[in-house]
């Protein structure tokens, strides 16, 4: 592993064809004028590869949405998991979104123990073909320790002069990019892909104020600030904040019967913590029934929550929560008042 | 006194965890106006085996899924009981159900509370409504092997006295006047002549020894509060003060974020934890 190859631009396209007669291929495409998409391709030349970011994250292909669980029968009693193993190709994404999968792996499938079966058949269907990018003024993977994920990859594309230097990571990844006319790389393209690390991180402009490792002691010290209270104010409650991030992974369940009463679909769907109902129980009682307790707990679960469970925060510093935020609000400028506050010891 | 509450999960793994295997209620009858209890057996005929104040997800065909607290002692073989209220579309429809009809149940999930912590110990369970249904688990439990535990004293707070759970077992949950049994009602109705207050106004009846006593607590979250105080009045440990958290439990494995209190998971952390644990945690009531 770990060979590198060229890929012309013009080759890029036939290759995509290639793959897309094979299997089913989820690639970024353009969508309304300034908008990007993981959308299932039918045309390899509407892959759109000079993207900074989509709307909503590649998870949808590991953790779509709406995903059914079981089909259920009446008479007799009996329910079926529906099991998605087909494979397919999850193509160009960026490293963020790549850690954001392992962050799901451990969630799904590490996290007390449990091996989610829909999650594990859908990761083990998929080959992940990563592409290195460039930030802009929402992104703060540099802070977060995504920028240069490669892990969990089995290709990563770098953009060099000539289209891209591939580096292969796994056998998987060797196998599907037989299909594509490839040519030794130059010296100087090999060069430059090298060099591109260094450049991400050289025009990361956004940066959190301190380590995230430092995160759940700062965090825990303003438990009660009024920086919640304040981004409350600010806050809709729209959920858009964790449909658009690719590491949530809050479900609800839900179930159906067909028209004849006979069958039923039970099936999950994306939850928001930011809903009303989510921390609500049968009594009545709602445990977070305040808007800025359900601020409070988005930014917890993340920072201090499941950063202290897995050693990292639940954030890849994507930004498409700060940048799709319905009332403006941005995650990065509540954390670093959360720090500032910290620092000045306020309480 | 060291505590440590072990995690369990069932152990049919792989593709069929988040399918309900098909049980069938064997009897069921009502208890209030509000609650019936459900005698269900495994259709396989495989024993539940779970800890007292353990949960089940319950599949009623079309409506979905609920956690509800198991309310029997693994002591009784062959079935396990339910006590359910009737506060929603499944639960309703679970108080539709009758003798014969199937219901789906995966589960046993959560830690349960630990029995044997209780053991030589004497046992104090206090519970509010219908708190009482896992805390039956555990009371049954105790008198199951009565031998095993010292004192046991139940403090048992209703709204009214149509509220009562269990009512025709209480007689016999005293053992002849060996166990101290205390019931109270918020609101007395006519016909009852027993004690009348919230739960804590029993704890002047009953003189505890604060170390040898381990408590078991369930009820609504504003009882919580008002039975710790009093608790640690008495000078109660809070590592052997045990206490049941209700959350909406989605899929009892840890991954759903339902149940979420700061950074642990009802379904897999708890839903029995100790005062001690519950009183760092900020959401916890």
């Amino acid at each position: 592993m770990g060979q590198k190859a060229a890929l012309e631009t013009g080759n890029l396209s036939p290759w995509l064809e290639r793959l897309r007669g094979k299997t089913p291929v989820m690639a970024p495409v353009k969508r309304g004028r300034v908008s990007f998409a993981f959308s299932w391709i039918g045309d390899a030349r509407e892959v759109r590869l000079d993207y900074v970011r989509t709307v909503l994250p590649p998870k949808q292909a590991l953790l779509p949405s709406r995903e059914d669980l079981l089909t259920l029968r009446r008479e007799p009693s009996l329910a079926a998991p529906v099991i998605a193993d087909s494979p397919f190709v999850l193509f160009g994404i960026h490293p963020c979104d790549l850690a954001a999968i392992n962050q799901l792996d451990w969630s799904m499938l590490k996290r007390h123990n449990v091996e989610d079966p829909f999650y594990l058949a859908r990761r083990n269907a998929a080959t992940i073909v990563a592409l290195d990018c460039m930030p802009d003024k929402y992104c703060f993977c540099s802070s977060v320790g995504s920028c240069h994920t490669k892990g969990g990859a089995d290709l990563l594309l770098t953009p060099i002069e000539a289209g891209y230097l591939v580096e292969t990571l796994t056998a998987k990844g060797a196998a599907l990019l037989r299909g594509a006319k490839t040519r030794a790389p130059k010296p100087e393209e090999l060069k430059a892909a090298q060099a591109w690390p260094e450049e991400k991180v050289r025009r990361s402009t956004l940066r959190l104020g301190a380590d995230v490792s430092e995160l759940p002691r700062l965090f825990d010290s303003q438990h009660d600030s009024e920086i919640w209270e304040k981004t409350a104010q600010r806050c809709y409650g729209c959920g858009t904040c964790t449909n658009a991030c690719p590491t949530c992974f809050c479900f609800d369940v839900r179930e159906q019967p067909d028209l004849s009463l006979g069958a039923a679909t039970r099936w999950r769907q994306y939850d928001s913590c930011q809903f009303l109902e989510f921390a609500i129980v049968a009594g009545g009682h709602n445990f977070r029934g305040r808007r800025p307790d359900r601020v409070r707990h988005r930014w917890f679960r993340k920072f201090v929550y499941l950063n202290r469970e897995h050693g990292q925060p639940f954030c890849v510093g994507c930004g498409r929560c700060s940048q799709q935020c319905t009332a403006g609000i941005s995650l990065v400028d509540v954390i670093n008042s959360v720090v500032a506050e910290a620092k000045e010891g306020v309480a | 006194m060291t505590t440590s509450l072990v995690r369990s999960f069932p152990s049919r793994a792989g593709e069929r965890l988040y399918a309900p295997e098909p049980a069938r209620i064997v009897r069921t009858r009502k208890l209030t106006e509000l609650e019936r209890l459900f005698e269900i057996e495994l259709n396989d005929g495989r024993e539940l085996d779970h800890r007292p104040g353990q949960f089940v997800q319950v599949s009623v065909f079309g409506f979905g899924e609920a956690p509800i607290s198991i309310c029997s002692s693994p002591a009784k073989r062959g079935a396990f009981e339910l006590c359910v209220r009737n506060m929603g579309g499944l639960t309703a429809a679970m108080h539709r159900l009758r003798e014969g009809d199937v219901i789906g149940i995966r589960g046993p999930f959560g830690n349960g509370f630990p029995m044997q912590c209780m053991a030589k110990m004497d046992c104090l369970i206090v519970s509010g409504g219908i708190g009482m249904a896992p805390l039956r688990s555990v009371l049954t439990t105790v008198l199951a092997d009565r031998d095993q535990f010292r004192r046991l004293i139940l403090l048992y707070g209703s709204r009214t006295p149509g509220d009562i759970l269990f009512a025709d077992e209480i007689e016999s949950w005293s053992q002849g006047g060996r166990n101290e049994v205390l019931l109270s009602v918020d609101r007395a109705a006519e016909g009852w002549d027993g004690h009348v207050g919230v739960v804590t106004t029993l704890f002047p009846k009953v003189k505890l020894d604060p170390k040898s006593t381990v408590v078991a607590l369930c009820g609504p979250p504003v009882m919580y509060r008002f039975v710790l105080a009093e608790l640690s009045a008495l000078r109660v440990p809070d590592s052997q003060i045990f206490l049941s958290l209700e959350r909406r439990m989605k899929c009892g494995m840890g991954k759903c974020g339902h149940c979420q209190i700061d950074d642990r998971c009802v379904c897999v952390d708890g839903p029995v934890f100790t005062a001690e644990e519950a009183k760092t945690l900020r959401e916890s009531v």
